[in-house]
C-alpha cells in the first residue's frame, strides 16, 4: 500500500512539474509583459529598466528557478495588473468559484439522479424517452449560450433575477459566502444552472445506465417478489447501489466544473478565479497567469490523487497490480 | 468666457427642469479600474473614475476644452516656465486645506511614474513661489504644458506621507498592496466610499466641493461587466441606469427600446493604416507569384497615394462601423488641440487614378502584402482589415490579413517595430496634435522621444522641421500656421492612410441626462437623474 501511495504521489508531482513548465513557457509565448504594462508610449530606457527589474533578460533556466523557488515558498509574487499580492487575489476569488461549482454540482445531482432513476424504471415510457433525448441537447449546448438565454428570460423579460455579480456576501474568516443572503442566493441561480445543465444530462444518463444494470440483479427481483412498492424498490434498494459510481464521477467532475466556470463567470461577471484569469490574459499579467495555472493544476491533481487512493482502498486488485508491476 | 457662459446657461436650463431631490446612479463599463492611485496607470477607465475624486491641475470640460481647475489661471513666464495660480479655499476629503505644496508634490510624484514619462518626463521641477503660486519648469520649451496638466491629479502630501505612498507604487513590486489602491484623498466632487478591486467602486457627494454641482447625484456605484450581452441586459433590466461602452450592434436595440436613450461622443483617437517609410526591403511583401519582393514599394509616394485613393473610408464607416464613426482626412481629429476643420478633407476614392499611380510606380499588376491587424482594443478591427483587403484587391494589390491578439501585436511593434503595413489607432497623448506630430509622425529617434509610436518609420525632413518649430512656438497664430503646414505635408505625402475617428456610445435610461465626453468619463457631478 505504501508503494502504491508513493507511486501515485510521484505521478502527481510529475504532472505538477509538467504544468509548471507549461505555465512558465506559456508566459513567454503570449506576449510581452513590458509592452502590456508600459503601453506603447514608454521610452526605450524605461522598458529596459522594467525588463531588468522583472528579470526578463536572464537565461530561461535561471528564471524558471526563481519561479519554482518562489512557488515552493508559497509566495506567488504580485500581479502586474492588479498590483496586489497574488495570494490575496486568489484567497478573495477562490470562494466565489468554489461556491458556484458546488452549487452546480448539487443541482446536477438533485435533478440528474431522480431523472435517471425514473428513466430506468419506466424505460418504455415515451415521456422519459423524450426527456433523455432532450438531455442530449443539454450536453451539447455551450454554457455561455445557456447563460445568455437565461439572462434574456429571467432578467430581461421577467425581471426576477440579477444578470450579473454575486449579490451581497457575508464574510466568515477569510471565506466570503453568498449562500447566506437572499440576494446572494438569487445571484447564484442562473450561473449555477448554466454551469450545471451539461452535468445534469451527464448524471442522468449515467444513473440510468447504472440503474438498468442494477434492476436486472436478483436481489431487486426478490424485493419485487416480496411485494415492495416500486418507489421503495427503485429509490431505496436499487438507487443505493447505483450511487457509488455516480459519486466517484461527481468528484472528478467537480474539477471540470471549476474549469468550465471560466466561461460562466465571464457571462455573469461572477467575481471568481475564471474572471481573474481572463483579466490576467488580457493584460499579459504573467505572474497571475502562471499562478492560476499552477493552482488549478494542483486542484486537479489533488482530486485525482484522492480518487485514485479511494479506488485502491475499495478495490484490492489495483494494489496488487501495481505491486506486481513494480516487483 | 464663452465656455463659462455656456455652462451657466446649461446650469440654468438644468435647474429649471431638475428637482432638488438627490439621486443614486448605478453605472457600468467593460473593465474595472486598476487602482485608485491617480498617478500609477494610464488606463483610461481608471482615469475616468479617479477624476471623480481627484481634481486635475487644469480642468477638462465635458467638450474637452481647458477650464480652470485647481489652477485658476496659467501664464507662460519664459519658454521653459509656466506659472499656475492655485485656487484658494479648497479642502481635501479629509478636511485639510489644499496648499501650493500639495500641487508641487503631486507634479513631482506623477512625473516619476514610468507610464507617464512620455507626457511629463520633460518637467524638471515644480517650484512653490508663494502660497498661491507654483512654477513648473521644463527642460525644453513646452507650449502645450497646460493641456498636459488636464491629466495631472492633485493629491494631499501629508496624507500620502502618513500612508507611505509618497512615491508611486512600483508595478509588480513584492510585498503588500499600496494604500492608494483602495483609498483616495483628493479635492474632487465625489468622495471614494469603497473600492473593491475588480468588483465595484462606490462614491458619495463631496458636500464641501468648491464648485456648484450641475447634477443631483449624491451617491453612485460603478460595476465592471466584461461580457457585452450581459452589460446590455443589465441596462435593459434596469439593474443599471447607464452603461459606458455600448457595443455597436446594440445601439439600435437600446435606442428602439422605450425608456432608453443613447448618447455619443467622438473618441480622442483616429484609425489609420501605417506604411513602411524607411526599409529598403519591406517585411512581408510579395510579387504576384507569391515570391518575396526584394523592394519596398511603400517607400514610393505614388504607391502610398494609390492606397489612399483605393481605400474607401466612407464605405468602411457606413458598413463596418454602421455609421458610428467620422471619416478623417488629416492626422488629427475633431476635439484635438490644433485640429483644422477646413483641411479635414479626405483623398477622393478613385480606382482609375489608383491604378494609374501604381503603374507609374512600376507595379502595373500590383503586388502582394501582409496587413498586420490587432484583433482587440479598437472597434471591429477584424472587419476593417478585411474590407481594406478587398478594396486593395480592386487595384491588383493582394492583401493577406494577419490578425493578432493585442499583447502579441503590441510585442511586434514594441520589440521592433517589425511591421511594414498595419492598422492602428493613433492619438496624441495629451489630446493635442503636437503630440501626434512628435510621437506618431516625426522621424523615429531623430531627437529624444521623437517617433516613439511611429511604428512604420515614416520620415520626411520637411515635416520634421515643422514639428521641431512647433514645439518651440508659443504664439497662437504662428502655431496654427505650423499645424496647417504639418497636416498638409502628412496628407500630401500620405504619412498613413487615414480612416476614421470612432465614436463612443453610452446607453442610459431616458430619465438620466448626461453630457457625453470623449475621454469616456461619466462626470457624476454633472449627471441629472429625473424621477
Amino acid at each position: 500500500m505504501i508503494a502504491f501511495l508513493l507511486n501515485r504521489i510521484l505521478h502527481a508531482a510529475l504532472v505538477m512539474f509538467v504544468i509548471s513548465v507549461l505555465a512558465f513557457v506559456l508566459g513567454d509565448v503570449i506576449g510581452d509583459p513590458v509592452a502590456s504594462i508600459l503601453g506603447l508610449e514608454a521610452a526605450p530606457a524605461d522598458r529596459a529598466a522594467l525588463r531588468l527589474r522583472l528579470h526578463l533578460d536572464e537565461p530561461v533556466l535561471v528564471r524558471y528557478g526563481y519561479y519554482v523557488g518562489r512557488f515552493l515558498h508559497g509566495d506567488l509574487g504580485s500581479s502586474y495588473g492588479f498590483q496586489r499580492p497574488i495570494v490575496d487575489l486568489l484567497a478573495e476569488r477562490i470562494p466565489a468559484t468554489m461556491e458556484l461549482a458546488l452549487a452546480a454540482l448539487a443541482l446536477s445531482l438533485a435533478v440528474g439522479v431522480p431523472l435517471g432513476v425514473l428513466a430506468a424504471a419506466h424505460r418504455r415510457s415515451r415521456i422519459m424517452g423524450a426527456l433523455m433525448s432532450f438531455s442530449v441537447i443539454g450536453v451539447s449546448l455551450p454554457s455561455f449560450l445557456v447563460g445568455i438565454l437565461l439572462i434574456v428570460v429571467f432578467s430581461l423579460w421577467l425581471g426576477w433575477l440579477p444578470s450579473f455579480g454575486r449579490g451581497e456576501t457575508v464574510k466568515i474568516g477569510f471565506w466570503t459566502t453568498g449562500y447566506l443572503t437572499a440576494s446572494g442566493l438569487k445571484s447564484l441561480v442562473m450561473p449555477a444552472l448554466s454551469l450545471a445543465i451539461g452535468q445534469i444530462a451527464l448524471v442522468a444518463r449515467l444513473s440510468r445506465a447504472e440503474m438498468l444494470g442494477v434492476l436486472q440483479t436478483d436481489y431487486i427481483k426478490f424485493a419485487r417478489a416480496r411485494g415492495l412498492s416500486d418507489r421503495a424498490v427503485n429509490f431505496s434498494h436499487a438507487l443505493r447501489n447505483t450511487l457509488i459510481p455516480i459519486i466517484t464521477v461527481s468528484g472528478i467532475q467537480l474539477g471540470y466544473l471549476v474549469a468550465f466556470a471560466i466561461v460562466v463567470e465571464q457571462v455573469f461577471q461572477w467575481p471568481g478565479m475564471g474572471l481573474l484569469f481572463l483579466q490576467a490574459l488580457a493584460q499579459t499579467d504573467l505572474p497571475l497567469i502562471s499562478a492560476f495555472l499552477l493552482v488549478a493544476g494542483l486542484f486537479f491533481v489533488t482530486i485525482n490523487l484522492i480518487v485514485d487512493l479511494l479506488y485502491a482502498a475499495a478495490d484490492p486488485r489495483l494494489r496488487i497490480k501495481t505491486l506486481a508491476g513494480r516487483g | 468666457m464663452n465656455a463659462k457662459l455656456r455652462h451657466a446657461v446649461l446650469a440654468a436650463v438644468l435647474l429649471g427642469t431638475t428637482p432638488a431631490m438627490a439621486a443614486t446612479l448605478k453605472y457600468g463599463g467593460t473593465t474595472p479600474p486598476l487602482t485608485m492611485d491617480p498617478h500609477a496607470t494610464n488606463d483610461f477607465v481608471t482615469a475616468a473614475l479617479v477624476r471623480q475624486s481627484y481634481d486635475s491641475l487644469v480642468g477638462l470640460a465635458n467638450d474637452m476644452a481647458l477650464e480652470p481647475g485647481i489652477a485658476t489661471e496659467w501664464t507662460s513666464q519664459d519658454p521653459t516656465t509656466w506659472r499656475f495660480k492655485i485656487r484658494q479655499g479648497v479642502t481635501f476629503h479629509d478636511g485639510s486645506a489644499l496648499k501650493a505644496e500639495d500641487v508641487a508634490f503631486s507634479i513631482m510624484r506623477q512625473k516619476e511614474a514610468p507610464l507617464y514619462k512620455a507626457l511629463y518626463g520633460g518637467i524638471k521641477e515644480a517650484k512653490v513661489v508663494d502660497a498661491t503660486t507654483v512654477d513648473v519648469i521644463s527642460a525644453a520649451p513646452d507650449p502645450i504644458l497646460p493641456r498636459k496638466m488636464v491629466r495631472l491629479f492633485i493629491m494631499s502630501q501629508a496624507w500620502a506621507a502618513k500612508n507611505g505612498v509618497e512615491k508611486v507604487p512600483d508595478l509588480g513590486a513584492q510585498g503588500t498592496e499600496a494604500y492608494t489602491l483602495r483609498h483616495a484623498n483628493g479635492t474632487g466632487p465625489m468622495k471614494l466610499v469603497l473600492q473593491e478591486p475588480g468588483q465595484k467602486t462606490v462614491f458619495e457627494k463631496n458636500a464641501a466641493y468648491w464648485a456648484p454641482f450641475k447634477g443631483n447625484v449624491d451617491s453612485a456605484t460603478y460595476t465592471p461587466i466584461g461580457s457585452a450581452p450581459t452589460r446590455v441586459s443589465a441596462l435593459l433590466s434596469k439593474e443599471l441606469d447607464l452603461i459606458a461602452d455600448l457595443p455597436l450592434q446594440d445601439i439600435e436595440r437600446v435606442k428602439g427600446t422605450q425608456g432608453y436613450t443613447v448618447v455619443q461622443a467622438p473618441q480622442q483617437l483616429f484609425m489609420e493604416l501605417e506604411m513602411d517609410g524607411t526599409r529598403d526591403v519591406a517585411l512581408d511583401v510579395f510579387d504576384k507569384a507569391g515570391q518575396p519582393l526584394k523592394a519596398n514599394p511603400l517607400k514610393d509616394v505614388r504607391v502610398r497615394q494609390a492606397f489612399a485613393h483605393a481605400i474607401d473610408a466612407k464605405l468602411i464607416v457606413d458598413r463596418v462601423m454602421r455609421g458610428n464613426a467620422k471619416v478623417v482626412g488629416t492626422a488629427t481629429a475633431a476635439g484635438f488641440g490644433g485640429y483644422q476643420a477646413d483641411l479635414d478633407v479626405r483623398w477622393p476614392t478613385d480606382i482609375e487614378k489608383s491604378k494609374q499611380l501604381l503603374k507609374e510606380a512600376g507595379y502595373p499588376d500590383g503586388f502582394g502584402i501582409q496587413l498586420n491587424c490587432p484583433l482587440e482594443r479598437y472597434i471591429n478591427t477584424d472587419e476593417i482589415c478585411r474590407a481594406v483587403a478587398s478594396m486593395l484587391a480592386r487595384v491588383g494589390v493582394d492583401v493577406r490579413v494577419k490578425g493578432s491578439p493585442w499583447p502579441e501585436f503590441a510585442r511586434m511593434l514594441v520589440n521592433g517595430p517589425n511591421s511594414s503595413f498595419h492598422l492602428i489607432g493613433a492619438a496624441g497623448n495629451s489630446g493635442d496634435t503636437q503630440d501626434t506630430f512628435i510621437a506618431v509622425m516625426a522621424t523615429r529617434g531623430k531627437e529624444p522621444g521623437w517617433g516613439s509610436t511611429n511604428w512604420a518609420m515614416w520620415t520626411n525632413p520637411e515635416f520634421d522641421a515643422v514639428a521641431k518649430e512647433l514645439t518651440q512656438t508659443f504664439d497662437p497664430a504662428k502655431r496654427t500656421e505650423l499645424y496647417r503646414k504639418g497636416l498638409s505635408i502628412g496628407r500630401d505625402k500620405v504619412h498613413a492612410v487615414y480612416l476614421h475617428q470612432p465614436v463612443l456610445s453610452w446607453g442610459m435610461k431616458s430619465n438620466v441626462i448626461m453630457p457625453p465626453r470623449a475621454d469616456s468619463a461619466v462626470m457624476l457631478k454633472d449627471v441629472v437623474v429625473n424621477p
